[in-house]
């Protein structure tokens, strides 16, 4: 932090106190964007207030962070207690409150710069509103630029004037780097590269110790505070000094086709102007690639080329993007019915159309209003094309930004309005949410009610003092906190910034109020618990900045739907008051009740607050008229959503919304699903077409350019599968969940199963632990035995196979705890598998083996080694054993059984290549033709396993009609390489060799001329029947 | 250090002292950032080795005949099995080849497979003869080791060794390039001419 920013902003703050009081009704009337802020503003105005007092004297540059995090530490123990009081008095006196709030407010959201001198401007109203995280945020296309290579970002910077950035991803380190244009004067070298260090949750740039939850904030802070940058980033100013969403999004739309305007942005300075030029700008929306060409005789044409975003057209519908984005997207290998479906519902999206007709297409269908300025350009047209296709393409615009309000009070079907990814986006999401609090469900992030006055004390404390309830995950609990801690610094730096951009002033209203009330202290008691639990010095850095939480930046995360937030709580409630009691656990932090949960389960909650306040140092009762104050704040409690939960929450409205390709692909599915589950042969074949989806659709959403902001920008990269496959879940085997319930049921009994299983365990529930081989433990008596039956009830009522894995494990834990019950023993497997059979036995509940198979089946494949997988894998035994119990032969048909499902679990761990197709099966081999002229033909031969390649080769040579067979050979392709087999060699054997690697990649078998310069050097491969050569492509 | 994740299973007749072993391994260095598990059937221990930490995952199995049948799904996907047996029994060691058996026939190629007589303490007792026991794991290139889980007696060193023989992680940049490599490919060419 450089020291001379901060005294500003301490100066002014009661200054803008006043002033913004009085305006704040004022402001929010016309902009209905600023309304929903307020609870975040109070609460984050709660926290600055204190940290822009004194303290700033300490601020040196070598150590400001250490001292700040102390100082705000006893700042806000201060504030606390000031606040403890008032929640107390909620109820009586309202309006005390809601002037507090006011002032609060007033406080926290008037950084000096709005305030006095730009005051005049009358533009500054305005300006205000958007945070620099905001203005990242919505303008993501013009810096965020991975695809960019160094050499590139070099080049567009150099016309910049210093502090100007960019982040693109370099090829050489692999990772995300942020390019700055620096001071002439000050570096040998015009343009800096900081790679940024992604590990778990956080992004950071390498050599600092602050982290940040996604790439935004990181950038957002650097534009304020220097840390190990020579000088602050600075926005372009363009982006700086626009006045509405609506200029910055015009000037997203640009992409890095920006970089080429700003040059002439820059000269405006005036409001006016800028505004003017972005009203300019605006006509190309509809035609990016136009603004292009019109850049195009500009230096800096080059860095155009190679960013693609500045070349697709903007915000054509979603759908179109697709095929050019992803020329082998693995969609196109979807079930043909499937697609089928799919095209019908979109007819322009042809996955064969070349991308050249689709640009023009979307030109059509684009306003395309040629800027004057913009010249003439189709030349450009295939150049983009080819960038397009090597590129990360552009995310497409939607037609309305996701952060307009009216969007958001979209009404909601029965699904949850989308939830905005970006910070402060959505600062009506918060006011609608808490309007529609009847529905709010769970708190989203972790939240405490906001007592305690002994709470205060817990800040002091200092992170060695630990606090008495940790998280019961220490890792990941202790990882989201981190997040929300640094969501806080950077929303915090901003408010204090000096920048061009303020802060809205808070607009107030009376419902709100008492809400954004209750909030504030919580949500700090929260962060004060948090970040106790916290230890990486990086997060201490961002301590101290923690406690100013910016409006606009809560606002973004309050986002969340109310439906998301509903079902969650359901999911909760499934849970029994044990298992709830877990829940708090690891929850806690969460304590915070929201309405719906309360109604849920009124008793319980009660508990559980009681519990979370008693934790936070007092024992206090929820006096039933502060309810609804909680539920207004359930709003304020999304604030600290993390961007896991945002991105979640992102994919799933992407989902709903049919109007995206993904969305349509999913919704089509679904409805495929429904309609033709009686197509498949067996559930586990049912279960494996629907994992297989999921597979896919999270490749597509890695490579998507339709989560805007992408996805990497939000999630370090080692968690993005881990979100994904939560978003999956969400996205279809919520929908899905009793579909699939149903149809697993109906094979089941279809075929028998159910009755044999039914009998059988009727059967088996006669016998005594000992007769299943226990021995020695002791077995659960009749109550335990319904506590699990109980549990297992539960566990069928989620969707998610993680989840109901979680609920499992407690069943096991559960009969552990009460095996060893009073003996020291440790038990293995000996006793716990004849024990969990005896268990399942006696809970005769023969929906177990679906629920099981579910599990088996759509577990996100990467888990099955775990602790989860053993348990499953052991719940699957008990099941199998059950199952067959009578039979006299039950262990000949198990083994048959077990290894078809080993088999099976071979296949999926594969399934990321493609759906299987027929060339799966075993005597087909599918083989293309490479052909110079024709490109690719491929066919699917019959091939026994022990056929050769040379056999196989004069099979082609007549399939595909080859003059000259001898210039032939059969080729094994894989991603990056290519390699001739040798004539005694056997595809299929080789297929199913690679088929059952864990790391098995796409591959293909290919008949093509062999390349004249043939560099292939036979190697006899271990036992001597393969002989490979190799060569490599290209 | 990168982390590997190993599944280890541990095959063997009931009551040979297969938990007792992973017990011991495991809890006789506690390591507090364990995540506790749910039960001694599943364990997990991290151990260094050269410059990968080799982080085993240790699937325990229900040694009861009748539960024989679902061992595939325990050692599926398996790094290593333990084939543990009694030295003071001698049909465990007649399990012990049955299980190496089906090991080699439907295990995963590339196993590596440990044999350890435990109960070591009880030599007086002793049924099975070491000398036995190691000429029948060097036959079929298993490492071998006597091992007492009640005195903590070569319970580490038995998994050192396989920690040893896991083959380290080829560069994956290396490993594209590399020609495509097939390992032990069962023998058709014979059985396609007969």
């Amino acid at each position: 932090m450089e020291p001379n920013r901060r005294p500003p902003v301490t100066e002014s703050v009661p200054l803008e106190e006043n002033t913004l009081r009085d305006q704040a009704p004022a402001d929010a009337v016309p902009d209905t964007n600023t309304q929903p802020e307020s609870p975040g503003q109070e609460e984050s105005g709660a926290g600055c207030s204190p940290s822009s007092d004194p303290p700033l004297g300490l601020m040196d540059r070598s150590s400001s962070f250490f001292k700040l995090i102390g100082t705000f530490a006893l700042e806000l123990g201060e504030l606390k207690k000031e606040m403890v009081h008032a929640p107390a008095t909620v109820d009586k006196t309202p309006m005390d409150l809601q002037m507090m709030e006011t002032e609060v407010s007033g406080i926290y959201l008037h950084p000096p710069d709005c305030g006095g001198v730009e005051k005049d401007s009358g533009y500054d109203s305005l300006r205000r509103r958007m945070s620099v995280l905001d203005r990242l945020t919505l303008t993501h296309p013009v810096w965020l630029l991975l695809p960019l290579s160094e050499e590139e970002a070099r080049h567009v910077l150099l016309k910049q004037p210093p502090g100007v950035f960019l982040v693109h991803r370099s090829a050489a380190l692999q990772r995300k780097v942020l390019s700055v244009r620096t001071k002439e004067d000050q570096a040998e070298t015009p343009v800096s590269h900081f790679p940024i260090r992604e590990s778990q949750y956080t992004f950071s740039l390498e050599g600092s110790g602050i982290s940040f939850a996604d790439l935004f904030r990181l950038v957002a802070f650097y534009c304020i505070s220097r840390d190990i940058l020579a000088f602050t980033l600075k926005l372009p100013e363009a982006i700086a000094s626009a006045k509405t969403q609506k200029e910055l999004e015009e000037v997203a739309q640009l992409g890095a086709g920006f970089w080429d305007c700003a040059l002439r942005t820059q000269r405006c300075t005036s409001p006016h102007l800028c505004r003017r030029l972005s009203r300019t700008l605006s006509p190309q929306r509809g035609n990016n690639h136009k603004g292009v060409e019109w850049l195009k005789p500009s230096p800096t044409k080059a860095q155009c080329d190679s960013a693609p975003p500045t070349l697709r057209p903007p915000a054509p519908p979603s759908s179109l993007h697709l095929e050019r984005k992803h020329p082998r997207s693995p969609l196109c290998f979807l079930n043909p019915v499937f697609l089928q479906t799919h095209h019908h519902h979109h007819g322009c999206e042809d996955p064969s159309s070349t991308p050249a007709p689709k640009s023009d297409e979307s030109l059509k269908s684009k306003e395309a209003l040629p800027a004057k300025a913009c010249g003439s350009g189709g030349e450009q047209h295939t150049d983009k094309i080819r960038l397009n296709g090597k590129a990360r393409p552009p995310p497409p615009r939607p037609p309305r930004p996701r952060s307009m309000p009216h969007r958001r009070a979209a009404p909601p079907p029965p699904g949850p309005p989308a939830a905005p990814t970006g910070p402060s986006k959505m600062p009506e999401a918060a006011s609608s949410a808490a309007k529609r609090q009847q529905v709010s469900g769970k708190r989203s992030g972790p939240a405490r009610p906001p007592v305690s006055p002994k709470h205060s004390g817990l800040f002091n404390s200092g992170p060695s003092n630990k606090p008495a309830s940790k998280p019961k995950d220490p890792d990941m609990e202790a990882q989201r906190c981190h997040i929300a801690l640094d969501d806080e610094t950077i929303a915090k730096a901003l408010s204090c910034a000096k920048l061009p951009t303020c802060r809205a002033p808070p607009s107030v209203t009376a419902d709100e109020t008492p809400e954004s009330f209750a909030g504030s202290p919580s949500s700090r008691n929260e962060k004060g618990r948090q970040r106790l639990s916290d230890m990486s010095m990086s997060t201490s850095s961002s301590d101290s900045l923690e406690y100013s939480q910016s409006p606009g930046y809560s606002l973004g995360l309050a986002s969340s739907p109310p439906q998301h937030l509903h079902q969650n709580a359901v999911e909760d409630s499934s849970e029994d008051d044990e298992d709830g009691v877990e829940e708090e656990e690891e929850d806690y932090g969460v304590g915070l009740e929201t309405d719906l949960e309360m109604r849920l389960r009124p008793a319980y909650k009660a508990q559980r607050l009681k519990l979370g306040v008693g934790l936070a140092g007092g024992s206090f009762v929820l006096p039933r008229a502060l309810k609804g104050r909680f539920r207004k704040m359930s709003g304020m409690l999304r604030s600290l959503v993390t961007p896991e939960k945002r991105a979640v929450r992102r994919i799933s409205e992407l989902s709903r919304d049919k109007g995206s390709y993904f969305g349509s692909l999913v919704q089509d599915y679904n409805g495929f699903v429904q309609e033709n589950r009686g197509c498949h042969t067996s559930g586990v074949d049912f279960l494996q077409t629907i994992r297989q989806f999921m597979t896919q659709m999270k490749a597509y959403l890695r490579q998507t350019s339709e989560l805007d902001p992408p996805i990497e920008s939000l999630i370090p990269e080692d968690q993005i599968d881990y979100v994904l496959e939560k978003a999956m879940h969400k996205c279809v085997l919520k929908p899905l969940k009793s579909v699939i319930e149903a149809t697993l049921h109906d094979f089941q009994v279809s075929s028998g199963t159910w009755q044999q299983l039914r009998d059988n365990l009727a059967v088996a529930k006669t016998k005594l632990p000992q007769e299943l081989g226990v021995d020695g433990a002791v077995p659960p008596d009749p109550m335990a035995i319904e506590k699990i039956r109980h549990k297992f009830l539960n566990m069928r009522k989620t969707y998610s196979p993680e989840k109901k894995v979680t609920l499992l494990l407690r069943v096991c834990k559960l009969i552990y705890t009460i095996m060893q019950d009073n003996s020291g023993r440790m038990y293995g497997a000996d006793d716990f598998l004849p024990m969990l059979t005896y268990v399942v036995a006696q809970c005769d509940m023969p929906q177990l083996d679906t629920d099981i198979q579910y599990m088996m089946e759509l577990l996100d494949p990467s888990l099955l080694q775990g602790e989860g997988g053993y348990y499953l894998t052991s719940a699957y035994g008990a099941m199998a054993l059950i199952k067959n119990f009578q039979e006299e032969q039950a262990a000949r048909v198990l083994s048959s059984e077990t290894r078809n499902t080993l088999h099976q679990w071979h296949r999926r761990r594969t399934a990321q290549r493609a759906v299987p197709s027929v060339d799966d099966f075993q005597n087909y081999l599918r083989v293309a033709l490479q052909d110079q002229e024709t490109g690719c033909t491929a066919k699917t031969l019959l091939v026994h396993p022990y056929t050769t390649t040379e056999e196989v080769c004069s099979l082609c040579a007549y399939k595909f009609k080859i003059p000259d067979p001898e210039n032939y050979a059969l080729f094994l392709v894989t991603k990056d390489t290519s390699q001739q087999l040798a004539p005694d060699t056997h595809p299929q054997l080789i297929k199913a060799e690679i088929h059952s690697r864990p790391d098995a990649h796409t591959f293909h078998f290919v008949y093509r001329r062999i390349p004249n310069l043939n560099l292939c050097i036979p190697t006899v491969v271990q036992n001597g029947n393969c002989v490979l050569g190799m060569e490599t492509l290209n | 250090m990168a982390i590997r994740e190993l599944k280890v299973c541990l095959l063997g007749d009931t009551g040979v002292g297969k938990s007792s072993i992973v017990c011991r391994f495991v809890q006789d260095h506690f390591d507090h950032n364990i995540s506790p598990t749910i039960g001694a059937s599943f364990l997990t221990k991290t151990v260094p080795c050269g410059n990968e930490l080799h982080k085993f995952l240790i699937w325990d199995t229900a040694g009861q005949e009748r539960f024989h049948s679902l061992a595939p799904m325990y050692y599926r996907g398996s790094a290593a099995a333990v084939v543990v047996y009694d030295i003071t029994k001698l049909d465990s060691f007649q399990t012990l080849k049955k299980w190496v058996k089906e090991l080699k026939e439907h295990g995963p190629e590339d196993i590596v497979v440990a044999i350890a007589g435990n109960k070591n303490d009880l030599g007086d007792i002793r049924e099975v003869p070491m000398k036995e026991a190691k000429e029948f794991a060097e036959s079929i290139a298993a490492i071998f080791i006597e091992t007492s889980a009640r005195n903590a007696v070569n319970v580490e060193e038995l998994f050192q060794k396989i920690s040893k023989q896991i083959p380290p992680l080829e560069n994956p940049e290396v490993e594209s390039n590399d020609s495509f490599k097939l390992t032990r490919q069962p023998a058709p060419s014979a059985r396609r001419c007969c």
